[in-house]
């Protein structure tokens, strides 16, 4: 009797369970909890500290690949990171390979070189999409101009201020890779790895794991992972942001989910002796 | 001319980014993502217009900015500033459009014949030198420093190198996998179940983040500033739902999301 009761929980409809995780992820955002954030992951910290330590003036270049579908975890990230380099007064330029992320780049210069009192051309440039990657990465490291001649508005990228001294990767610091796709793999291989520029990534939750050979062998100097590793990141610039606010949601996500395989793995136990 | 110049002002002007588009821009994008969720009730007509709008304005968004970031300033422009060597790619470029008329479509494999030879030359070296070599001595290469290593980090590079040797076993289908064989082959099968636990728990992750961030837009379209945009959205597909459901009493129901 109590076993045939039990069985009808694994016929419940799976819609109640979307339910159920809409309500849980949506109370947080109606009604923030403040559930703390309190562990930084190594490779969190070891990109934040990689940045914090380069010279003032540096030139940083941040490959920001993505588009809205892995917004909500990459975008938080990237922001992170921009704000840590205006902080660190380091010069950065963006560019991109998804053409789906011209729009999310535009979004955030438009809002973070303002907190910093950063002016476009002279402390930060933004060039155009361009396609095929790995060409363009190859090219890169002869001559950058030979691809990037131009910014995104069609100004002499050469003249520009804050291009002055750089020519190819030799003349740049550090790269950023922000992507939902495997550029960062591309960004290890045909730039770290051939040049010897340090390469950090920021990747979704779901590619993470297989960066760890990558960590381990000193390929990546740090890397981001999902929406976590932008709040992590989001603490160590002590600039709260998306990231932050979205782990009271993520907590409560992952308790739903480990309270649904407990009970039942505990209900299948019960029916498989009782 | 005059007339053209008015109307290419009135139409600048008439999507110059004002508070009224936002609040159109809000109903838009609310729309679309309770549309799309809702096919986790029911399959109905308006995620299947969202689903085609998305891949629509998808492919529309990136042949616009082909166009305008590729295209016009790589091959337009230094045409016209007879550039002439830029002729050679475009036209590489051009004969694999030739794939789709069947009669012409050999003219093709010169410019796959290049992407290949091009590709194959990039990638071997690097491919062979970042994921090959790199791995094995970043395997191997610990093991070597034991000097100047704790015990934690001893026994972590023996760990991984046990790791890598028992998966190696289980990939290699040569033997069969009998006997001290198929021990270190289990093992190996433990350290992959390993790795896909823990991806499969970013996975979890992951989808909660993007499912996190559409409800953060749609709690921000929810406001007075907005016209309540998600509540009337919902709401609409609520009756959506239940005149259909009155309607379709008896009747076949359609495909769920079950």
């Amino acid at each position: 009797m109590l076993k045939e009761k039990l069985q009808k929980f694994f016929k419940i409809d799976r819609r109640w369970i979307f339910l159920l995780l809409a309500v849980m992820l949506f109370i947080p955002i109606m009604k923030p909890l403040g559930l703390p954030n309190k562990t930084i992951s190594r490779d969190v910290q070891h990109s934040f500290d990689f940045m914090d330590k380069v010279p003032a003036g540096s030139f940083v270049l941040f490959s920001l690949d993505y588009d809205p579908s892995t917004r909500p975890e990459l975008h938080p990230q990237a922001i992170a990171m921009i704000r840590h380099a205006f902080k660190k007064n380091l010069r950065v330029g963006v560019v991109t390979y998804i053409a789906g992320s011209t729009g999310l780049i535009a979004e955030i210069f438009e809002k973070v070189p303002k907190e910093y009192s950063k002016v476009y051309g002279k402390d930060y440039v933004v060039f155009p999409y361009m396609a095929n990657p790995v060409a363009v990465m190859t090219q890169m490291a002869s001559d950058m101009y030979g691809i990037y001649n131009k910014d995104e508005a069609g100004a002499d990228a050469r003249s520009l201020p804050v291009m002055q001294g750089i020519k190819n990767y030799k003349d740049m610091a550090l790269v950023v890779e922000i992507t939902g796709t495997a550029m960062l793999d591309y960004w290890v291989a045909y730039v770290g790895d051939k040049y010897h520029i340090p390469v950090i990534g920021g990747v979704t939750g779901i590619s993470q794991p297989g960066y760890g050979p990558y960590l381990q062998r000193g390929q990546l100097k740090g890397l981001l992972g999902g929406m976590k590793g932008a709040a992590e990141y989001e603490s160590l610039v002590k600039v709260p942001g998306k990231g932050t606010s979205g782990i009271d949601s993520l907590n409560l996500g992952h308790l739903l989910v480990l309270a649904l395989i407990s009970i039942s793995n505990i209900i299948l136990l019960i029916i498989k002796y009782l | 001319m005059d007339l053209l110049t008015h109307f290419w002002t009135w139409l600048c002007g008439f999507f110059v980014i004002t508070p009224a588009w936002m609040t159109a821009g809000a109903w838009l994008a609310a729309g679309l993502t309770i549309f799309l969720f809702s096919f986790l009730y029911k399959d109905n007509p308006f995620f299947k217009a969202a689903e085609h709008l998305y891949l629509g304005a998808g492919m529309g968004w990136l042949l616009q900015v082909s166009f305008y970031s590729v295209l016009v300033p790589k091959v337009w422009e230094p045409l016209m500033k007879h550039e002439w060597l830029v002729l050679v790619p475009s036209l590489l470029g051009l004969s694999l459009l030739t794939q789709f008329i069947p009669k012409i479509s050999w003219i093709s494999r010169y410019g796959f014949t290049f992407l290949m030879g091009y590709g194959a030359g990039l990638a071997i070296p690097v491919g062979l030198s970042t994921d090959f070599i790199s791995q094995i001595s970043g395997t191997v290469q610990p093991l070597s420093m034991m000097a100047s290593m704790t015990p934690w980090m001893i026994f972590n590079a023996f760990l991984v190198a046990f790791g890598v040797i028992c998966v190696l076993f289980y990939f290699f289908f040569s033997v069969e996998h009998k006997g001290h064989m198929q021990k270190v082959s289990n093992i190996g099968i433990y350290f992959l179940m390993i790795y896909f636990g823990a991806a499969f728990g970013n996975t979890v992750m992951a989808r909660f983040s993007l499912l996190y961030g559409r409800f953060d837009q749609l709690y921000t379209f929810s406001s007075s500033k907005y016209l309540y945009a998600t509540q009337f959205i919902v709401i609409g597909m609520v009756v959506y739902f239940a005149i259909h459901a009155f309607f379709t009493r008896g009747g076949k129901e359609p495909e769920a999301a079950r």
